[in-house]
């Protein structure tokens, strides 16, 4: 038994207030019986009103019109129907991939690092994070595809043993992407289904009908003996661990994509961390976007997430948002300073430039929202504030990849070439990705439990509240 | 699988002159935009339209740049300047072509690009600094009986394939062939890419490289001659020769 | 046509020359007797695989390059220089490269067709009536007049013969290329200064200092391959590197290549030139002869725009050279005072001494088949053409190798004077705006499937007929002029038949040649017509080894007094207008989809017209790149997108000659603006029309229209915004 965590002392009038404060306060420390909070997260997935389903229609709607039509259209006519051009090459597809695989980001930092670390507040909503990641990459993944000339031979990049005996370049970064993400994809997918399990075999035991032979199929026949558990236990430590450099390395060789590259504003030494705190910290920001969004639509949700988990996140986010900052002035600073004509070119036309205002609104909404609004507890735990605040770093973050991969791509060595970039069809795609994005999380809520009871009710039992004297103390025992 | 030889080390690199190189006289480079259109010709390049060609998606393989410099009546020009692959030696498309797309080939020392092999992620456009790369961005019109007119030497690009100035490796093959049949080194002058042999003014000379006797070996070690972007590592294989200005040059 | 050698004689009489040369075949495949077969037929001389190489001559201008085409299968794959050519040794311009897109392109007129005029729709009828039709009209020789193109030349004697024969009036034969480059007046003035009309040759190559008033001859200026040769030839200098100043309003590509641009304002050259002669005749004789004297220098340099310290250095460096070279171009000679212009120009050169001297000016070689030099209408002529077209006299108009209603200006009411023509007869090979406005359309084969020669007038030293013939057989159903004329004449009978009494197209072309069998001094020597025929296609053409230019003399042109002025501008513009033909597409070039796509050399836009102007105007007009404007001179109004540029004077716009085309094609259709709206109809002394001396207004319309360029927009506005 340790003493993990020491909930502040305050000069409350009353103690039995102060514990009344502090349990309404922590999810952890106001249990409740798990028959009735597994029926409240039943219900949850299972209560739907009309109004998910025009929402869900709409999505359908739009992934119809905007993702497959619209792709379709461009496989068949080429990429002239987008806006890409001599030398703008690269143009929102990749903005679009890097943004996902951002927003994926976060999803397995909350949860694995979190859980490595031991924070307990993360317990109600890993699922939540880790879903993101998975249909993040999925985002980022089609539009990855979507970027591609020939995308019926995109199977080319896949090592794969063939009769021209040629494999991938593994010079390229771009093969050791294709890597990564798919490793990510995977490791991330094991690493949302295996903390899935319990949940899943608790809604076997909970539904009828169809709902019953699918939980029955994916829970694997899990009984929750002593031997599963510690075996489960095992495996998701093991992720845990394993995933967190997988996540890293992933925006890393993202960032390699251009920091490999000569050109002038790409080839810059920090560009992984720097990429690897953008990613958080959209991601993190998409995090509490959905929280937000779970819990104002979804049935019993409130008693899951509360303005704790809120706090929490946006104390992270402002943390993250400090760090971007750090690296987005140490890039710069080294731009700036080595002096090159092109690099100076290219730094005078993000600030100057047509688009400048984007420039400027990346780091309004990247820095100044954030430590504007996040330094105060009571607007942190505002959900429409905190909501405001992630799509405006969520909108910065998107711009900061529009300008690192269209904006830079317009000046070159070559004066004579210079261009702009008008989007084509990538608007619809982008649309397109995100109601993709929005329906796979909205069908995933119907299908699986969105919070993780087990985890929720493990963290319950091990917190409980505890009189030292008059002082009234949290306490934590470690269960492993 | 076949052994390779790729050097991995840019030492053993710098110690190469190339193969097949390319010089170009700016003093005399005229402008005229015949190598362009003789290169269309022969490569089988297709044409865009107005919109695409505005919007910076045609295919040339060759440009050549010019800039006004000042105003009325201070004006100069910066010269023109064909601008077209330069067939690095270190060439920054090849490492990060995902699929061996763009490859260098080691018996004539070029940079390849292998249509059939392309998926189209642009990646080697984008390290290109000399912008000397084009994407097919549609499968662009070449109404009947334009069709006739093609080149069958040279691939015919559909959509989503990158492509780019070959120094007509076509034709050098036709030559080296030629030659070997005939048990003979190729001989300077015999081998000409398309832009070369319409120049009117003879600004662009080609040749090897590797006999320093070949009127291009010579060129490009006149004090006139430079490569462009020389510090980025890449060793082109095509010397620029400056504009002159001096009037009174003794030749 | 029993009579006719078969292919295998054929091939079998001329093996023996043939042999030797592996590259060039010396036969083409003979258009006349091989119709076209599938794939898997192949005729007979093609080997799969294997490129068959005819050499010919290029029909995209009058310069005559000789050509090398390579085929494949039967299907003409690649244009390359013929390198034994004395014009072009080897060497193509772009035009020339596109040919290709003129034998394949999509929109040619495939078969004879009449069809109601304006009308785009044609009905096809048969060679056998188009033979009738013309025969009719050789049947009344004073009413039917002919209008023909500046290539081919074989036609143009063919014609010529024919219209002497039987009486009719002497075929006119224009191009827009000849309305700027001025050649009736540079006749005219060779005549007047050096005793023999001539369109000369400027010795480019060896001069050590050029001078060229507006002279753009490296891009279309009369033989472009040829004088950008000399260009080179001059730039490698064999002393020192050769020295160019180029005199024009405008940067012209030739100005952009020259060490010095002198932008003259439009209408002073003859007051700079005569400065020039003054100065350089003072410094080198100590006096200035009668010719020069007049000219005020200071008052000269002031109304040009130059400084007088400018002008005068200019003089030293015109005095010092050794090689000195003064070239009148088109845009100078298209002036008011043209001619006087010209007269100046080649006394200077008198003046210089250089003639008939290495860098200097010559006469050009003489013809191998007349010794005579066939300039082009002046538009003179044509607006006596165009008045008895008027009149009613001339009942049918027949027009090849020549668009007028594109290529006249505007103001010449050639297109009203044709609706008052009962037959009008077009050879053309594109559905041009003549051809529309015609009712019978007879199409000649392209260049690349046509007989024929070009009598070479300028560009080489050697004297030279470029052949032509066929390198693959007709694509449609098209017949050569030649030979519906001959088989006209048979069906008219009378003088017509008996002044052509020739089988077909190459019985007479051959008689032409008759007189060069077993010539002395040419390229190769035949004893006899058929392996002389043979040879002739081989090389593509007949030459002779040695140069043989005639050297001018102007006994007494310094003499004369002359009062320079500058010439006289027409209309009430603002704005000086500078037309000139596009480098790359030049007359006739716009329905070529790459050389559409090909960007212009010095504004790299493509696919359509545009006004070049200063930003300092566009400032005071509040204007910017791709603002629509109209352009209007009291003739007429175009509206085109404004180009900022700033190589070139502030009072001067400038849009260049080849678009805004109604009909020739998908590719020409409806593209730019035709500036030739905008000239007027003041004629020079030599009849020439002073297409350089019109003012014009512009006009915003608020409409903007981006232009397709090469050059990306993003770096002009970054340093405008830095300006």
């Amino acid at each position: 038994m340790a003493v993990l965590a020491n909930s502040a002392t305050h000069a409350h009038t009353s103690e039995q207030d102060h514990e009344a404060h502090l349990r309404e306060e922590h999810l952890m420390l106001d249990p409740r019986p798990r028959g009735e909070m597994n029926a409240m997260v039943m219900e949850s997935m299972q209560t739907t009103s009309w109004k998910f389903w025009v929402a869900a229609g709409i999505m359908a709607i739009l992934v119809a019109v905007c993702l497959f039509y619209y792709w379709g259209y461009m496989i068949a006519n080429g990429l002239g129907v987008a806006g890409v051009n001599r030398p703008i090459y690269w143009g929102i597809f990749l903005v679009n991939t890097v943004f996902w695989i951002g927003i994926s980001h976060a999803g397995t930092f909350v949860s694995a690092l979190l859980r490595v670390f031991k924070a307990e507040f993360r317990r109600p909503f890993t699922r939540a994070a880790e879903l993101m990641t998975t249909f993040g990459l999925v985002q980022a993944g089609l539009s990855i595809f979507m970027h591609m000339g020939r995308v019926w031979l995109s199977y080319w990049l896949a090592p794969y043993p063939n009769q021209r005996g040629l494999w991938p370049n593994f010079h390229s970064p771009l093969a050791w992407d294709f890597l990564a993400i798919n490793t990510y994809l995977l490791s991330s997918t094991m690493y949302l289904f295996l903390p899935l399990i319990p949940d899943l075999a608790m809604a076997r035991d909970r539904s009828t009908g169809w709902r019953k032979t699918l939980y029955r199929i994916l829970a694997l026949g899990f009984r929750g003996t002593e031997g599963e558990w510690t075996h489960l236990r095992f495996a998701m430590n093991l992720f845990a661990f394993a995933i967190l450099p997988v996540m890293f390395s992933v925006h890393t060789i993202v960032s390699w994509d251009f920091a490999a590259a000569m050109r002038p504003g790409w080839s810059s030494t920090i560009f992984g961390p720097y990429f690897v705190i953008g990613a958080l910290q959209s991601g993190l920001s998409a995090v509490a976007m959905v929280l937000i969004v779970v819990r104002a639509t979804m049935k019993n949700m409130k008693y899951f997430i509360r303005p704790e988990h809120l706090d929490g996140l946006g104390k992270l986010m402002l943390i993250i948002s400090m760090s971007w900052a750090y690296f987005f002035f140490n890039d710069y600073m080294v731009q700036w300073y080595n002096g090159d004509k092109w690099t100076d070119a290219l730094l005078h036309f993000h600030e100057e430039g047509p688009l400048g205002w984007m420039w400027y609104a990346m780091l309004i909404f990247n820095v100044a929202v954030p430590w504007l609004t996040l330094w105060n507890k009571n607007w942190r735990r505002n959900p429409t504030l905190l909501f405001t605040v992630g799509l405006l770093v969520n909108i910065a973050m998107w711009f900061e990849r529009y300008i690192i991969v269209p904006t830079s791509l317009s000046i070159n060595r070559f004066p004579f070439t210079y261009q702009f970039y008008k989007p084509g069809v990538e608007i619809p795609l982008t649309i397109g990705t995100i109601s993709f994005f929005i329906l796979l999380y909205m069908l995933a809520s119907r299908l699986i439990p969105l919070v993780p009871v087990w985890e929720v009710q493990e963290g319950q039992m091990a917190h409980s509240l505890r009189k030292f004297g008059k002082e009234t103390v949290v306490t934590v025992s470690d269960l492993e | 699988m076949a052994k390779h030889n790729i050097p991995e080390v840019k030492a053993d690199l710098e110690n190469t002159t190339g193969i097949w190189g390319m010089a170009i006289d700016q003093d005399l480079c005229t402008g005229c935009q015949a190598c362009v259109a003789a290169c269309a010709m022969e490569n089988n390049i297709a044409f865009v339209g107005e919109t695409d060609a505005g919007y910076g998606r045609s295919l040339h393989w060759l440009r050549i740049e010019h800039a006004f410099e000042g105003e009325f009546p201070e004006v100069q020009t910066s010269g023109f300047q064909p601008v077209l692959c330069q067939q690095c030696g270190n060439a920054p498309c090849e490492p990060v072509c995902p699929v061996f797309a763009s490859v260098h080939s080691q018996a004539q020392d070029l940079n390849l690009q292998v249509y059939n092999r392309c998926v189209g992620t642009r990646y080697c456009a984008n390290n290109c600094p000399y912008v000397a790369r084009v994407f097919n961005m549609r499968d662009y019109d070449r109404p009947e009986p334009l069709s006739n007119q093609l080149n069958p030497d040279v691939t015919v690009r559909r959509r989503g394939i990158m492509e780019k100035c070959t120094f007509c490796i076509q034709r050098i093959h036709k030559v080296e062939d030629q030659a070997k049949s005939e048990g003979r080194e190729v001989l300077d002058g015999e081998m000409q890419p398309a832009c070369a042999q319409a120049c009117p003014a003879d600004a662009i000379i080609f040749g090897r490289l590797d006999d320093p006797e070949s009127r291009v070996s010579k060129l490009a070690k006149t004090g006139r001659g430079s490569q462009l972007f020389e510090d980025l590592g890449t060793l082109p294989r095509v010397t620029y020769l400056k504009e002159e200005k001096d009037y009174g040059r003794l030749g | 046509m029993t009579e006719q050698l078969s292919r295998r004689d054929f091939l079998k009489l001329v093996g023996t020359g043939a042999a030797s040369a592996a590259v060039l075949t010396g036969c083409g495949p003979a258009s006349r007797y091989v119709t076209r077969e599938p794939y898997t037929k192949m005729p007979e001389y093609t080997y799969n695989g294997q490129s068959t190489y005819y050499a010919t001559t290029c029909r995209e201008c009058a310069a005559g390059c000789g050509l090398v085409v390579r085929t494949m299968q039967g299907r003409a794959i690649k244009v390359e220089g013929n390198k034994y050519h004395p014009v072009n040794l080897g060497k193509t311009c772009a035009r020339g490269q596109a040919t290709l897109h003129s034998l394949y392109n999509p929109d040619r007129i495939q078969e004879p067709s009449s069809h109601v005029r304006g009308d785009r729709d044609f009905s096809t009828t048969d060679w056998d009536t188009a033979t009738g039709i013309v025969a009719e009209a050789l049947k009344n020789p004073a009413e039917t007049a002919f209008l023909l193109g500046l290539a081919p030349d074989h036609l143009f004697d063919l014609v010529s013969d024919l219209c002497k024969a039987i009486g009719a009036p002497a075929p006119l034969r224009y191009g827009a290329l000849s309305l700027f480059e001025a050649r009736t007046t540079l006749g005219e003035a060779s005549r007047i200064v050096f005793g023999k009309p001539d369109l000369l040759f400027f010795d480019l190559g060896n001069a050590d200092v050029t001078f060229s008033f507006g002279a753009n001859f490296l891009e279309t200026w009369i033989s472009p391959v040829a004088y950008t040769r000399g260009f080179a030839q001059m730039r490698r200098g064999t002393n020192r590197r050769g020295y160019l100043v180029q005199f024009e309003a405008r940067m012209s590509q030739t100005a952009m290549k020259a060490d010095e641009w002198a932008a003259i304002l439009p209408g002073t050259e003859e007051l700079v030139a005569a400065a020039l002669g003054k100065l350089v005749a003072e410094q080198k004789f100590g006096s200035a002869p009668a010719l020069f004297e007049a000219v005020d220098v200071a008052q000269a340099a002031d109304a040009a725009g130059l400084p007088l310290e400018t002008l005068e250095r200019y003089a030293t460096i015109l005095a010092q050279a050794q090689n000195p070279l003064v070239i009148p171009g088109g845009a100078a000679l298209g002036q008011s005072n043209g001619l006087e212009i010209a007269q100046v120009i080649l006394s200077l050169n008198a003046l210089l001494g250089n003639l008939g001297k290495p860098g200097g000016v010559y006469h050009s070689p003489a013809s191998p088949l007349t010794n005579s030099y066939r300039r082009p209408a002046s538009i003179k002529e044509i607006s006596a053409l165009i008045e008895k077209l008027n009149s009613g006299k001339i009942k049918t108009l027949i027009v090849h190798g020549v668009n007028p209603v594109f290529e006249l200006p505007t103001s010449l009411g050639f297109e009203a004077a044709l609706a008052k023509v009962p037959t009008v007869i077009s050879l053309a090979s594109f559905p041009d705006e003549t051809a529309i406005l015609a009712d019978y359309v007879f199409p000649d084969h392209t260049g690349l499937e046509s007989w024929g020669y070009q009598q070479v007038s300028a560009g080489t030293g050697q004297t030279l007929l470029s052949g032509a013939q066929p390198v693959v057989a007709p694509y449609y159903n098209t017949k050569s002029t030649t030979d519906v004329l001959l088989a006209a004449a048979a069906v008219a009978g009378g003088k017509a038949a008996a002044a052509l009494p020739f089988k077909d197209e190459i019985e007479f072309i051959q008689g032409k040649l008759a007189g060069l069998v077993g010539a002395e001094g040419g390229f190769f020597n035949a004893a006899d017509m058929p392996s002389f025929w043979a040879e002739f296609q081989q090389f593509g053409g007949w030459w002779k080894n040695d140069p043989s230019l005639g050297t001018p003399s102007a006994a007494s042109a310094l003499e004369k007094k002359l009062t320079p002025a500058a010439a006289q501008p027409e209309g009430d513009g603002e704005f000086h207008l500078l037309v000139f033909p596009s480098p790359i597409l030049a007359e006739a070039g716009a329905n070529k989809p790459w050389l559409q796509e090909t960007p212009d050399p010095t504004t790299t836009v493509m696919w359509n017209s545009w006004l070049e102007m200063n930003p300092v105007t566009a400032e005071e007009l509040g204007l910017t790149d791709d603002d629509v404007v109209r352009v209007s001179s009291a003739f007429g109004e175009v509206e085109v997108s404004v180009y900022k540029v700033p190589a070139i004077r502030p009072e001067v716009v400038a849009i260049p000659f080849g678009q805004g085309h109604t009909a020739y094609g998908r590719y020409a259709e409806n593209r730019g603006a035709n500036p030739g709206k905008l000239l007027g109809a003041q004629i020079n002394a030599a009849g020439d029309l002073a297409f350089a001396g019109v003012k014009v207004k512009i006009e915003k319309t608020g409409k903007k229209r981006p232009l397709s360029r090469l050059e990306g927009r993003t770096r002009l506005e970054a340093a405008e915004n830095k300006g």
